[in-house]
């Protein structure tokens, strides 16, 4: 009794459409309600940092406060003395000669090793009793440090006599950087864009920077460490990837993977920043140590240090044009600064390079993208990934060129819009709908909001939709208004010949005489709703209404990350995928059952839709309690997208991207002049999505990713001095916007299916984080006339003094 | 956090006595700033005497028709006070942008008032810090300062006041009332606070021990037409809610016959003290009310001010803020 499958399902598996028909309530196409969405509403959710276990130990972490320095000496005798504490470790109490971690390089030390190079890197670890006497008896440990020149921006990465931050790489990239302190350098050349250049009317170029941006997720890095019988350690975490961080954990321990066991814990958001470890290896670290449970939650503050941000740009852009308004050719230089550690720099790298041009049609490029080692804070994964910068810079291009050509920047941007068929500078044809002058239609048809907007019916001034808002700077007067627009491309999935898949293994029985579906795959929920959506798919493909989505851990395969706007196209895709597989053998079992009784077994198409055995013409064959008996039937299957291809490390050729997604934002803004406030009004979006599994998800994404580009443009920077130190590690200090910066933001989709995805699905989380940013800069430059080459815009850049 | 001793007094004179004889030792109200500021290591108090349920819980009118705030009120209380509302709106004004609801429910107005900078340097132990610690330096002033000091700084400090609620009480000629081991004495607002000049350490005149009772208002300065009070606080920050002021003005102008009969204004977000703009108030007393002579008696006021690198626009900003706050109120009068 009970069938068992694991293996491998062939890629480009071709799904069967049964979406079209599906009557099963709760299924894909409805905006389910998310079963996490009232417990988090009204803080009953229990996140990562309410773990608890009888007897447990608390650890802290002693950071560095210097960027760059040489430890001469570590005295813990203090610390170790302290009553309560129960264990303190440096790097030199590493159980294994693997001392480093990461997520493309194996770059970054578990605890600094004779050097430190960034403001608050770990240096020791403290278990305690309580995690105000570790946090004391860290304080007690003795660290001598011999300050270090600094690496601080390119121009001290790269001069002649720079401090090489990693003097003994062996990553894949070494070979062929330029300098040791670029971590990944990643060209394209396609065409000839000098000659290009000679066609063009008008040549425009650009400098532009992006500032130091950060993930903002509201709980803090945290999770529970417990030793287990077998020496091995179970650990509860919040994490985007709990089978990327298996990987990176176990060798550190000196542990096979499967006495390493994690379960997803509550996650209080991620967008990138759960990418890379935090506390992981430490609180595993400190549990073996003692043979307690230890757990580590990071402080606001101390969550500030602990994960990676998104990569501050410097970015120059020459294009061309023609008279009547065709891009000639491109040429950009986009410096990315990575910081310390490698983290996903090099996929970032590949990321803006490859997406530099932006959905317009260019067939005459130069481009050149890297990040550098520096001693700022490590910048990796964030929302939009690479792809965030390079549209800033792109797009306040196109408005440059179109009011140079004094075009319609909209009219401007359609003339040169991709679409399906259209060649990537990286030689890639886009092969699935790319409706980029749609999308600008779209947003550009959309009522714009009144003038004067804040006028109530009784004439007064509803200050709150002014700039200024409750402050009662304006009641209208000297207020500007300002539209901009903006259009993005994000690939979706893992790129450049990445072996990408997910994993989900699916159980059909009987429970209480009902038909149940139990989902069990290692996707990280992170807010994004995918457990909801999964349970869709199941609800779907087996035409059962009770779906039990068993808890993330990693006694199945790898999901991969609920990271690059995959989770969906991904995981979805293996569960849709297991699904199918049960569905086969539920068929199988019902014609060996009742083949006989109703020739339809053998002719018809067959369906499972409520409940039932039913022919594509609705006829019931046979309960599916019936077919089922007590049989369960269990497979687990690994799905893959298409495979993709590495780019040319010189040409920056390849088929690199799986998928691509478009998204285009309309704002329109009123600027206090005077006093530099900009109040964005609406953020109007328009979006391909390919197939909508969850409208509701979709336009929470969608709202999320948006007022997070919003965030960027007129509020969010990590502070970091020339010194290379963190200035502002608090939600006081680093603003994000509250719901009185949120504007309206209206929302078109598209659902144009891509053939390649189940269901026809575009991942759709990070796009319009991309087209937000420089929607809301163009717009704040319509009201103002300045040219604000920099994000985010504060007052002081408007106020012209 | 550092181990403390923590003493809830029955009366005002034993939590004098108690923090008077005690090195170290801090009045808790509220806790919003000094529990987080104790959190961060940056106050690392030895005892903590808790004044919050003492008897100074009242708002009161005076005998003279102004209003006595005790120290214990919590902002969300005085910002909804009616007498607050309709006699001194730029009062309710300033507590309601201050804060979030929550911290207003919590925090006191003797609290409000002793509120520490909100400078990043401050905040950070590991950072060097004069007036956290005397002599480390000041990193501010080569550092992130875009927010800091334009007006009275020192080369060893260019912290700012962050209280919005003492910029209103500073134009509104509020008087701080105290007790102490030697006694009551009573201060004007302005003078409760010091510019850092070489022992930024000391925010305020306060000796060790001192409490801050209760704040008093004169009445309200009124229009001779409308009896309205014409006061205004308006506050110019990075985002909609909830962030310190860039910039802020209260002030208070009575018109009569086209000419300023009275008026007083004061800056927030520009110096260690809430600044009290009396040059200007001086040249525009008596003057034609009209924009020129506001524009010009606020340029004399800011002509004082040595920006750094990054706060510069605050000038502008404070002149701009200012002259439309002085036009408005110059308009309804």
């Amino acid at each position: 009794m009970g069938t068992q499958m694991r293996g491998t399902a062939a890629p480009g598996r071709t799904p069967t459409s049964l979406s079209r028909r599906s009557r099963t309530k709760g299924g894909i196409g409805e905006s389910t309600l998310r079963p996490d969405g009232t417990l988090k509403v009204i803080g009953e959710f229990a996140y990562s940092s309410d773990l608890w276990h009888e007897d447990m130990l608390w650890g802290f972490t002693l950071r560095s406060p210097h960027p760059h320095a040489r430890i001469t000496s570590i005295d813990i005798s203090k610390a170790l003395a302290q009553a309560g504490v129960h264990a303190v470790l440096t790097h030199d109490d590493l159980p294994t000669a693997h001392t480093q971690y990461g997520l493309e390089y194996t770059d970054t030390p578990v605890l600094a090793d004779g050097v430190v190079r960034h403001h608050g890197e770990p240096v020791a670890l403290v278990a305690a009793d309580h995690p105000e006497t570790a946090r004391r008896a860290a304080a007690k440990i003795k660290v001598d440090y011999e300050p270090l020149p600094v690496v601080h921006d390119e121009a001290s990465a790269l001069a002649d006599d720079a401090p090489i931050l990693h003097p003994n790489r062996d990553d894949h990239h070494a070979g062929h950087v330029p300098h040791p302190n670029i971590v990944h350098r990643q060209p394209i050349i396609r065409g000839n864009a000098a000659e290009a250049a000679k066609r063009a009317d008008v040549i425009v170029t650009g400098e532009y920077e992006v500032g130091m941006q950060d993930q903002a997720f509201l709980g803090p890095e945290s999770g529970l460490a417990v030793p287990a019988e077998d020496g091995g350690i179970d650990l509860y975490i919040a994490t985007q990837w709990l089978h990327s961080d298996l990987r990176q954990i176990a060798p550190v321990l000196g542990l096979p993977e499967e006495k390493v066991r994690m379960t997803l814990s509550g996650v209080g958001g991620a967008f990138g920043g759960r990418e890379d470890l935090s506390m992981q290896i430490h609180a595993c670290l400190l549990a073996l140590r003692t043979g307690k449970p230890v757990k580590i939650v990071y402080n606001r503050f101390e969550s500030f240090f602990g994960h990676v941000h998104r990569h501050p740009a410097k970015l120059w852009y020459e294009h061309g044009a023609t008279k009547d308004g065709k891009i000639t050719h491109m040429k950009c230089r986009i410096v990315l600064d990575g910081g310390a550690y490698a983290s996903s720099s090099p996929a970032v790298v590949g990321n803006a390079s490859s997406l530099s041009v932006g959905p317009y049609v260019v067939d005459d490029v130069e481009i050149e993208a890297l990040a550098l080692y520096t001693n700022n804070p490590p910048c990796g994964a964030m929302r939009g990934f690479g792809a965030v910068q390079a549209c800033f810079a792109y797009e306040s291009q196109m408005d440059k060129l179109a009011e140079k050509l004094g075009m319609d920047p909209v009219e401007f941007r359609q003339k040169n819009a991709m679409s399906q068929g259209a060649i990537m500078p990286t030689g890639q044809i886009v092969d699935s709908p790319a409706p980029v002058a749609e999308l600008l239609r779209l947003i550009k048809a959309m009522p714009l909001p009144p003038e004067k907007q804040w006028e109530t019916a009784r004439g007064a001034a509803d200050v709150r939709a002014l700039p200024g808002g409750l402050s009662n700077t304006t009641h209208g007067e000297g207020v500007v208004r300002g539209v901009g627009y903006a259009v993005g491309i994000k690939n979706v999935g893992f790129s450049e010949g990445f072996d990408d898949y997910s994993t989900a293994r699916v159980q059909l029985q009987v429970i209480g005489g009902e038909p149940v579906a139990t989902v069990h795959t290692a996707m990280a929920e992170v807010g994004q709703g995918g457990i909801t959506v999964n349970a869709q798919i199941a609800r779907t493909e087996l035409g059962v209404t009770q779906v039990v989505i068993h808890p993330a851990d990693t006694q199945v395969g790898s999901a991969g990350s609920t990271s690059a706007s995959r989770q969906t196209y991904m995981t979805g895709g293996a569960v849709k995928n297991a699904c199918e597989a049960i569905r086969e053998k539920v068929l199988e079992t019902g014609r060996r059952k009742f083949g006989t009784y109703h020739p339809a077994w053998a002719t018809a198409e067959l369906l499972l839709e409520d409940g039932k055995v039913v022919t594509d013409s609705d006829e019931p064959l046979a309960d599916l309690v019936d077919v089922l008996g007590d049989e369960v039937i269990d497979i687990e299957l690994q799905w893959r997208h298409r495979p993709t291809e590495a780019f040319d490390p010189v040409t920056g050729q390849g088929f690199g991207h799986v998928q691509y997604s478009f998204a285009a934002h309309r704002a329109v803004v009123e600027v206090d002049t005077e006093l530099g406030l900009v109040k964005v009004i609406e953020l109007a979006c328009a979006q391909d999505v390919g197939k909508a599994l969850n409208p509701l998800s979709v336009k929470g994404q969608i709202h999320g990713a948006t007022v997070q580009g919003l965030g960027l443009a007129v509020m969010e920077e990590i502070i970091v001095a020339k010194d290379a130190k963190v200035c502002n590690p608090s939600f006081t200090d680093y603003l994000i916007p509250t719901i009185l910066d949120t504007p309206a933001i209206p929302v078109e989709v598209l659902e144009l299916a891509d053939e390649h995805a189940p269901y026809g699905l575009r991942g759709i989380g990070e796009a319009p984080t991309l087209s937000s940013t420089p929607a809301v800069v163009a717009a704040i430059r319509a009201a103002t006339g300045l040219p604000l080459v920099r994000v985010p815009v504060r007052p002081e850049h408007i106020t012209g003094t | 956090m550092k181990t403390f001793r923590y003493e809830r007094p029955a009366d005002p004179a034993a939590a004098v006595t108690l923090v008077a004889g005690t090195p170290g030792a801090r009045y808790l109200a509220g806790g919003t700033n000094l529990v987080d500021l104790m959190k961060l290591g940056v106050e690392t108090p030895e005892l903590l005497v808790d004044v919050s349920r003492l008897p100074f819980g009242e708002v009161e009118e005076t005998d003279t028709g102004g209003l006595r705030i005790g120290a214990a009120v919590r902002g969300s209380r005085l910002a909804a006070h009616l007498l607050v509302r309709e006699r001194y709106p730029a009062l309710s004004q300033a507590l309601l942008s201050g804060a979030s609801a929550q911290l207003r429910n919590a925090a006191t107005i003797g609290g409000n008032l002793l509120q520490r900078t909100r400078c990043l340097y401050f905040q950070d132990v590991s950072k060097p810090c004069n007036k956290r610690r005397p002599g480390s330096g000041c990193p501010a002033r080569e550092g992130a300062h875009r927010d800091l000091a334009v007006l009275g700084a020192s080369e060893h400090c260019i912290a700012t006041n962050t209280s919005d609620l003492a910029v209103a009480l500073a134009a509104l000629d509020a008087t701080v009332h105290l007790t102490g081991p030697a006694g009551v004495r009573s201060l004007p607002l302005t003078d409760l606070y010091r510019l850092p000049g070489d022992e930024p350490e000391r925010d305020t005149v306060l000796r060790h021990g001192e409490l801050i009772t209760s704040v008093e208002l004169p009445p309200p300065p009124h229009s001779a037409r409308s009896r309205a009070p014409l006061m205004v606080y308006r506050k110019v920050r990075d985002r909609a809610s909830y962030a310190f002021a860039l910039v802020s003005v209260a002030a208070v102008l009575d018109v009569r016959d086209a000419a300023v009969h009275e008026v007083r204004l004061a800056f927030g977000g520009l110096a260690a003290r809430p600044w009290r703009a009396r040059e200007a108030e001086q040249a525009l007393q008596g003057r034609p009310a009209t924009e020129e002579a506001f524009v010009e008696a606020v340029r004399t006021e800011l002509s004082a001010c040595r920006p750094l690198r990054e706060n510069g626009y605050k000038l502008a900003l404070a002149e701009r803020l200012a002259v439309a706050v002085l036009a408005d109120l110059a308009g309804q009068g």
